[in-house]
């Protein structure tokens, strides 16, 4: 048969909402910033810079390897604890995973604006207790994130 | 056919709670499903697509064989796509165009907008995924002659509803 089958599609902030049901640890939010997509991208995606200013708890980030859209990512924390992340970065779509930790960030443009979500949250059994406690993170990234975009 | 062994593994890690497999298995699962959920949602295909991934991979610890992935995944597909695009009612043809039947050559998306929800998974699962009557009837969970009646009887009706 010929024709056009409707083919219907994922978006990144849709793609981080599966995740986030997949992840119950994890801690979910988005929201839309007043910004085209390309200009919070660029801002989101310079992992060494934003990271540290996203989130406080990490002190430096530093990029130590690349092969195409997989990147490896040293995290220091504020007490000189040091993680070694996996990172998938693309356009509108970050993904990072470490021994304990995960985090995800996407956008998407939404009208003149862009939808952007946040996920983090930890890789261990019966961390869902402490999500409440996560919750103030999750908010806290898109609060800087709108401010360094703005 | 062999198996697909990087299929396999990547399901083997994602059922351990490797993040990295889990997007990577979304990489290879969401063109699959949104082949599956765009002709039958229309719409509300990306709600569809997300409903449906969602549940994959919650119920992920539990698919026992990883070769039966994407057999799981069309049932969890169709399946949530004919419920997400129930929920608006609407007016439909109470039957199907027949296989290469012109008018579905010519607008496939305007012949859609004209069926079910449950008609357009027929369509689906018969057109797109080339399944037979009987497995198409265990999938949506109908009887297999009501399948069949949707299939077979539809062309003369089909033609003169089309054409009104």
């Amino acid at each position: 048969m010929s024709g056009s089958w409707p083919v219907a599609d994922l978006d990144p902030v849709r793609r981080l909402r599966v995740l986030a049901g997949a992840n119950p640890g994890a801690m979910f939010g988005e929201t839309v910033l007043d910004a085209d997509v390309e200009r919070v991208w660029t801002v989101a995606s310079d992992l060494e810079v934003e990271l540290p200013r996203l989130i406080h708890d990490i002190r430096s980030a530093r990029v130590t390897g690349r092969s195409g859209d997989r990147l490896e990512l040293l995290a220091v924390g504020t007490f000189g604890q040091r993680a070694r992340f996996d990172v998938d970065l693309r356009p509108g779509w970050c993904w990072m995973q470490s021994r304990f930790l995960i985090g995800g960030l996407a956008a998407v443009a939404d009208g003149t604006g862009t939808r952007v979500a946040f996920l983090g949250g930890l890789r261990l059994p019966g961390v869902r207790v402490l999500r409440p406690a996560m919750r103030p993170l999750v908010a806290g990234v898109l609060r800087r994130l709108a401010a360094d975009v703005g | 056919m062999a198996p697909d062994t990087q299929l396999t593994a990547l399901v083997v890690a994602a059922q351990r709670g490797d993040t990295r497999a889990m997007n990577a298995l979304l990489d290879r699962l969401v063109p699959f499903v949104g082949r599956l959920c765009g002709p039958i949602a229309l719409d509300d295909g990306p709600d569809a697509v997300q409903e449906t991934l969602t549940t994959v991979f919650r119920q992920l610890p539990r698919l026992r064989d990883p070769a039966a992935l994407f057999g799981w995944v069309r049932v969890i597909a169709v399946r949530e796509a004919v419920r997400i695009a129930s929920r608006e009612p609407h007016v439909a043809l109470s039957d199907l165009p027949a296989p290469g039947d012109p008018q579905l050559a010519t607008d496939i998306r305007d012949v859609l907008d004209r069926l079910s929800p449950e008609h357009r998974a027929i369509l689906v699962l018969r057109d797109l995924e080339g399944l037979d009557e009987r497995t198409v009837s265990e999938l949506l969970s109908v009887e297999i002659g009501t399948v069949k009646s949707r299939l077979h009887r539809a062309r003369g009706n089909f033609r003169k509803a089309w054409s009104r």
